[in-house]
């Protein structure tokens, strides 16, 4: 990489304010009648205000706060999903979400056409997916199931499929939402193994989750988000210590 | 960006741009043959309606006609003539004299006892006549027959036109001769045609020149960056491609086949009612309705398609990142596929009925081209107004109906009131379903005008329609 700079992703004051008429509306009478009788009553709702913060290359970052605290928000303005009202995010390099997996599965197609499909959404190149192919399928231990439409998986093995595919990759910057362990009891073990493996090679990680004994073992770093603001950015010990109070 | 895979090669794909642009420059040329020079000309004499005789043209009589006419190369003057439903003899002349000079243009005879009563008996210059722009001139018609046994020209006796005199025998008699002078004009962005190629050219390369110093120099470049976009999304897009495509006709007997059947059926349908029931007389009609069945149901499939692109991937847009015209654009890729299989039973129906395909049915694919674009730009208006109000899909389908019925696809354009041509002119899908026709169909290239007009519309679409989907994509994934 030319890029030699230390950080990873640069959370520069990024605010984000939902502008949403109170009650959807989505229908164009609707609009216009509202409209015209002066009812149609917008609502602001802040999910992220004025937050900043730096992940530094190689390092595993956490975000601790409680439902609805504006981490999910955060990760979707990181990943690009979202673009903030306010403020910047500056990623220097490719970011593979693991938010939910499976995105883009298409159920009329075969295992093997779905590992193509999804490689592709999270970007991938052909190249790669061609060369990975193999483990994909062995690590999702499907067997000659792969050349079946996934309409006809259970739910268990379309997620150990979905895992499989997400968890090839050797991305730059990984964003985790929640150690996944999908499948039955060995499966989860060989999942949770695979994250693990996959946080701790180097990569830079953001990480969510709601268990601090996680944070503790993996962060060097931790941001808590609470009612949308940074309530304390600082190390692992010394966040957690707080929070759990 | 130092990885060597993603590395482009930027100096060869532009080279390839220059080279793709002088073969398409010189097979133009060859493709569109006379068309690219010569245009029907605008200063025709269309015939005035019969309404008498002009004469008995028996031997001794002589019947001229003095006319001006704007045509740049006169190539054909034709005269209606009267039998007075009786059988004649003798021979009958015209002539086409220039006063001025004396020069004779044309001279043709006829056996009078072959003409029947309201034909239209043409002579063609051998050359086309170009020295006689708006000048005088001076149709002369005479005879050998008896009277009794003689033809007569016809005449609109309430005809009265500028510069136009019609004597009998040195007399002048009131109206207009029931004649008609045609030819071709040229045309001058055809007969500028390399140059114009080359001024384009140059300022191509100049372009491409300036956007390759600036990479080389490692600045910010739309263009680099648009291409090193399509490299990075091309594998996702063929696979989203893929995926439409494959999802559309699966658990489907026979899945794929329905592309190709489907047309001809929607044809055959459509000749059956309109060659039985509502009689029509478009020479090979089928032809000329799979041509337009095959474009305007792209059209509708492209848009319907294209509409549901944002709302149908919800589950992805709120999950993962990519650039939001990749879904608009995938949905018109797998519509073009299917058109591109639809061509097969176009071209089936068109050997079958007998159409001879000249070199012009090479063009037919630039209107099929302008055709797409104008799809995806229209498409993704509708995909971004669907977002914010889900009735669109109701008025689509309302508007594509009238669409159809606005567009000749399965009459001709001639039954349409005057009043209704106006309709007809602002309707993009006429000029490219016409177009295409008239190359496929007709063996001719329009005019090098109606290539520009199409290209511009199909553009202008595309740019409203991307602006508007850019300046309103970041507001999407609040409305999903």
């Amino acid at each position: 990489m030319s890029n030699k700079s230390k950080t990873m992703i640069e959370v520069n004051d990024v605010t984000m304010r939902f502008h949403m008429n109170l009650d959807k509306i989505l229908s164009l009478k609707e609009f216009v009648t509202r409209k015209l009788s002066g009812k149609l009553v917008y609502q602001d709702f802040t999910a992220l205000e004025h937050v900043s913060f730096t992940v530094r290359r190689g390092e595993t970052f956490g975000l601790i706060g409680r439902n609805g605290a504006g981490k999910s928000t955060m990760l979707k303005v990181i990943s690009g999903i979202l673009k903030p009202t306010e403020g910047s995010v500056v990623c220097n390099g490719n970011i593979v979400p693991m938010l939910e997996l499976g995105s883009g599965f298409d159920m009329d197609l075969t295992g093997r056409e779905n590992i193509f499909l999804n490689g592709a959404i999270l970007g991938y190149s052909e190249a790669f997916l061609k060369e990975k192919y193999e483990e994909i399928v062995a690590f999702s231990e499907l067997g000659q199931f792969i050349e079946t439409p996934i309409r006809n998986y259970s739910s268990g093995m379309l997620a150990r499929l979905a895992f499989s595919v997400a968890s090839v990759v050797k991305p730059e910057v990984l964003i985790v939402d929640e150690i996944l362990a999908v499948g039955d009891a060995a499966f989860q073990e060989k999942s949770r193994a695979r994250m693990l493996e996959l946080m701790g090679g180097g990569t830079t990680v953001l990480f969510v989750s709601h268990s601090l004994e996680q944070i503790r073992q993996m962060c060097r770093h931790v941001a808590w988000l609470e009612n949308g603001r940074i309530k304390m950015v600082g190390r692992a010990e010394d966040v957690c210590a707080v929070y759990s109070i | 960006m130092s990885d060597p895979k993603r590395e482009l090669n930027i100096k060869k794909i532009f080279w390839g741009v220059l080279a793709a642009y002088i073969l398409l420059i010189v097979s133009f040329n060859f493709l569109s043959g006379e068309q690219l020079h010569f245009r029907r000309s605008r200063g025709e004499v269309a015939s005035p309606v019969a309404d008498g005789g002009a004469a008995e043209l028996a031997q001794g009589v002589i019947v001229e006609q003095t006319f001006q006419a704007k045509i740049q190369r006169l190539e054909r003057v034709s005269v209606q003539w009267g039998t007075y439903y009786r059988s004649n003899a003798g021979t009958v002349t015209m002539e086409l004299v220039r006063p001025s000079d004396g020069a004779l243009l044309m001279r043709e005879s006829f056996d009078a006892a072959t003409i029947t009563e309201g034909q239209v008996l043409s002579m063609t210059a051998a050359e086309p006549v170009e020295t006689v722009y708006d000048v005088p001139l001076q149709l002369r018609l005479y005879a050998d027959s008896e009277i009794g046994n003689a033809v007569a020209p016809l005449v609109a006796s309430q005809d009265v036109r500028e510069g136009f005199v019609l004597t009998v025998n040195g007399g002048a008699v009131p109206g207009t001769l029931c004649f008609s002078a045609s030819g071709t004009d040229y045309i001058w962005t055809g007969l500028h045609y390399w140059e114009f190629s080359a001024i384009f050219g140059a300022l191509l390369a100049l372009l491409l020149l300036l956007v390759w110093r600036r990479y080389r120099r490692g600045k910010h470049s739309y263009l680099v960056n648009a291409l090193i976009a399509m490299r990075k999304y091309r594998f996702l897009i063929r696979q989203l491609v893929a995926r439409d495509f494959k999802t559309k006709y699966k658990r489907s007997i026979l899945g794929i086949f329905w592309s190709f059947l489907n047309p001809l059926l929607t044809m055959l349908v459509q000749y059956v009612v309109f060659s039985t029931i509502f009689k029509s007389d478009i020479p090979n009609f089928a032809a000329y309705l799979i041509i337009g069945t095959v474009m305007f149901n792209f059209f509708g499939e492209a848009c319907g398609m294209t509409l549901s692109s944002i709302l149908g991937n919800a589950s992805l847009i709120t999950k993962v990142y990519m650039p939001k015209y990749i879904y608009p654009l995938t949905r018109t890729m797998s519509s073009a596929v299917n058109l591109a299989i639809s061509l097969a039973p176009l071209l089936i129906v068109c050997l079958g009925t007998g159409v001879v395909f000249q070199k012009s049915a090479v063009l037919a694919l630039y209107f099929f081209v302008c055709l797409i674009i104008f799809s995806l730009g229209f498409g993704m208006l509708l995909a971004t107004s669907m977002v914010f109000f889900r009735d669109t899909q109701f008025l689509w389908n309302v508007l594509n109906m009238m669409w159809m019925y606005a567009t000749p696809i399965f009459y001709p354009e001639t039954i349409l009131p005057d009043g209704f041509r106006i309709v007809l002119q602002i309707n993009p899908l006429y000029h490219f379903i016409k177009s295409a026709r008239m190359c496929i169909l007709n063996g001719l290239s329009p005019e090098p005008t109606v290539y520009l007009q199409c290209l511009t519309i199909a553009l202008g679409m595309l740019l409203v329609g991307a602006f508007v989907f850019y300046r309103k994509q970041n507001k999407f994934v609040l409305y999903l």
